[in-house]
């Protein structure tokens, strides 16, 4: 992982807590989301909602390590951390081409999966929407955003 | 930080087949805890129990993990049931549906009280 880059202020995205990356190796997204938890300790966000903004961000930090970058550990995952007065901030950055993945993410259906007509797989972006207030995508030619979403006050999301 | 891999226990209480999980379970935990429900499922038991006391870390690839062992469970009309999850697990089993097909139990002593009256 990175050293986090220093704090700054910016008017439009808010107050950045955190700026780092992790190389794309499994496992790696444990140590991600114990570095935003640090990040976002002065917040009042514990106990299950930080247990809830945790899991998201280790989900769209799996999802950028395979999905984006496939698994090379010389590309890393981007992740930075910003607050507003409003909200709380996560945004996950792969190298990934293409068009950005869907946020569609309709709870996946166990029965199918039981069955075996649907690959028991496929949890990861419907437990990020699940966790979060909002979930959003976007994308250019060489780059995949994921951005997590918790609204101040109700911190912690859903 | 390093990764926690799984290992697995097995062990029988009151006809049940319990494995103690203590780890983290992810994609690193297929080969052990596939290795311990068969180990598991060898003396045929009605039911058994995952204990998750040991375990701090379930990801995506883990869920799907547990939706493996509880498809092999319902195939040969075993009951597959969970202890000792956190809160965080049980609201996860919760919202995944895996709590509607196996039953939940806040620690090994109900779950056994349950499986033996059932």
């Amino acid at each position: 992982m990175t050293d986090p880059k220093p704090a700054r202020t910016d008017a439009d995205l808010g107050r950045t807590l955190a700026d780092f990356s992790v190389a794309s190796e499994p496992g790696n997204e444990r140590m991600a989301m114990e570095a935003v938890a640090e990040a976002v300790k002065n917040l009042g966000v514990s106990g299950e909602n930080l247990e809830r903004l945790k899991t998201a961000v280790a989900e769209a930090t799996m999802n950028a390590m395979e999905h984006g970058n496939e698994y090379r550990p010389e590309v890393p995952v981007e992740l930075q951390v910003l607050v507003t007065d409003q909200d709380l901030l996560v945004r996950i950055t792969d190298r990934g081409s293409g068009p950005p993945p869907s946020e569609d993410a309709d709870a996946p259906d166990i029965v199918a999966k039981l069955e075996g007509v649907q690959t028991p797989r496929g949890w990861g972006l419907f437990l990020i929407k699940s966790m979060v207030d909002e979930m959003n995508i976007s994308g250019d030619e060489g780059h995949h955003t994921v951005e997590l979403v918790v609204h101040r006050g109700a911190e912690g999301g859903k | 930080m390093d990764v926690r891999h799984l290992s697995v226990e097995v062990r029988m209480e009151g006809g049940i087949a319990v494995l103690d999980l203590v780890g983290e379970i992810n994609g690193f935990a297929e080969e052990a805890l596939n290795a311990a429900y068969a180990e598991a499922a060898s003396s045929d038991p009605k039911t058994i129990l995952l204990n998750f006391e040991g375990v701090d870390y379930i990801n995506s690839t883990g869920i799907a993990l547990i939706v493996g062992l509880l498809a092999k469970a319902r195939a040969t009309h075993r009951s597959l049931l969970a202890c000792n999850l956190s809160e965080h697990y049980v609201e996860i089993f919760n919202i995944t549906r895996l709590s509607d097909f196996m039953s939940v139990f806040p620690d090994e002593r109900s779950a056994v009280v349950e499986a033996s009256e059932s």
